[in-house]
């Protein structure tokens, strides 16, 4: 699946969940950019402006959350739609994500299919 | 210096000297084995990936330590997987035997190993060991029961939810991995768990309700409300936390006269689940139990009145002679803001 080398941040301190993600997205033709932490994250992001990033919600030095407040802050990231990737999917912890200016979340343990309808729905909202 | 010391001392500086080289050896053996498990698990990684994606070649064979270090990095993916690539796990490690002779273990005579197997079962995602998971709920050691509880709760078994509550009522299993185990199932569990707020223990009663708070949503209000006038003040505190962490906002009548509640733990709890909830219109009952009621709840009360309304809070904490609860409110919503 050729996705026009569209370009994805993935950002997680979990080694597993970065390759699982990175694989899936691998697969369907995307570029993948890593960070292991909230702010390599936006770092990486405000680097090289990914098509999309998705963002684990509990990482060291900056959260999910922080780091897409800091892209909504910034003029030349803030069109880069984000999707949290979390274990906390209370109601409170989801309207977190959707103020801070996230477009969608995934719950985990996720499902590899779940992520890569996920993607397709979001980049192709943009 | 004479007689036996020169040479005692000369014996414990070798002792010593013959230590501190076994130690560094023993690192050195360490350190490489640790290099050598990295490289082969670099190597193997590509391939527990195909399994996730379903993609099992039949046709390749592997060492027993390849095969040892595969099962590893799959079962370690497998608890950050859902779906489909569950049933992939699963197939991978039925498809090789591994289901079945886990499944024995789990009667082996020493307790370790069915600790083990019990644990294992869990991240190989299979739906076979379920029934045999269920009976290691009864095991007579603690560990045992505690490695199926969290394997239930990894392998999605929504039939294991009355049994893992009965288990955490008579703490046969630790309360933070029964609790783990629910919390896994989510909102496969929520179906059982409504069905036991109507359990006739109140112990039940109350950590169904705790943990309906956990993977409920809104629409377990009118339910959870109902426990609010339990007998039990368990029941009535765990309904009202329960309520402030599904959000329910349709339960702030019902939270605001529960703030009446006779038990202090329980007018505590419902303080503290209208700040959840934000509930603006219990702002004067929040002062008013921040003011004169026992620590707990005052405390609480206070609390929640930064939450909800921090204006008000500030205002309370200017008047002169405000109490030490209202004051701690004042300062809460000051670093709030």
């Amino acid at each position: 699946m050729d996705q026009d080398g569209k370009t994805v941040l993935v950002a997680d301190d979990d080694d597993d969940v970065l390759a699982l993600v990175v694989r899936r997205l691998e697969r369907d033709g995307y570029t993948v950019l890593t960070a292991r932490d909230g702010a390599e994250a936006l770092s990486v992001a405000q680097q090289h402006v990914p098509d999309l990033a998705v963002l684990d919600v509990m990482m060291p030095q900056l959260t999910g959350y922080e780091v897409t407040e800091h892209l909504r802050k910034d003029p030349a990231t803030e069109r880069i739609p984000v999707i949290l990737l979390t274990a906390r999917v209370q109601e409170a912890d989801v309207s977190r994500g959707f103020a801070a200016g996230a477009d969608d979340y995934i719950k985990k343990p996720f499902s590899p299919q779940e992520l890569r309808s996920r993607v397709q729905a979001v980049l192709g909202r943009r | 210096m004479t007689g036996p010391l020169p040479l005692i001392s000369l014996a414990l500086a070798a002792m010593g000297m013959l230590m501190v080289a076994v130690l560094v050896a023993r690192r050195v053996v360490l350190a490489i084995g640790e290099r050598r498990r990295r490289r082969l698990e670099d190597a193997l990684q590509p391939v527990a990936l195909d399994i996730i994606d379903g993609e099992i070649d039949p046709t390749v064979s592997y060492s027993r330590r390849e095969s040892r270090a595969l099962a590893l990095i799959v079962a370690r993916y497998s608890r950050q997987l859902a779906g489909e690539a569950r049933a992939n796990v699963a197939e991978f490690f039925e498809g090789r035997g591994y289901v079945d002779r886990e499944i024995r273990n789990l009667r082996a005579r020493r307790a370790w190993r069915r600790a083990s197997a019990a644990f294992t079962l869990g991240d190989m995602a299979s739906p076979r060991a379920v029934r045999p998971l269920l009976d290691a709920l009864d095991d007579s050691r603690r560990d045992v029961r505690s490695a199926a509880a969290r394997s239930l709760g990894l392998l999605g078994a929504s039939e294991a939810v009355p049994r893992l509550i009965d288990c955490l009522v008579t703490r046969a299993i630790p309360t933070g991995v029964g609790g783990f185990a629910l919390l896994t199932l989510g909102t496969d569990a929520r179906g059982e768990l409504r069905g036991l707020v109507g359990h006739e223990d109140a112990a039940v009663r109350s950590t169904a309700a705790e943990l309906l708070g956990y993977v409920g949503t809104p629409a377990d209000a009118s339910l959870l409300i109902t426990l609010l006038r339990d007998l039990s003040g368990e029941v009535r505190s765990a309904a009202a936390g329960a309520l402030g962490r599904v959000g329910a906002e349709s339960a702030a009548v019902a939270l605001r006269a529960t703030l009446e509640d006779r038990l202090p733990y329980v007018r505590a709890a419902t303080a503290e689940a209208l700040g959840a909830i934000d509930d603006i219109d219990a702002t004067k009952l929040l002062v008013r139990q921040a003011e004169s009621d026992l620590f707990e709840p005052a405390r609480a009360a206070a609390r929640a009145l930064a939450t909800i309304d921090p204006d008000e809070a500030i205002a309370q904490g200017q008047i002169p002679g405000a109490g030490p609860h209202l004051l701690n409110a004042a300062a809460l919503a000051e670093l709030g803001r």
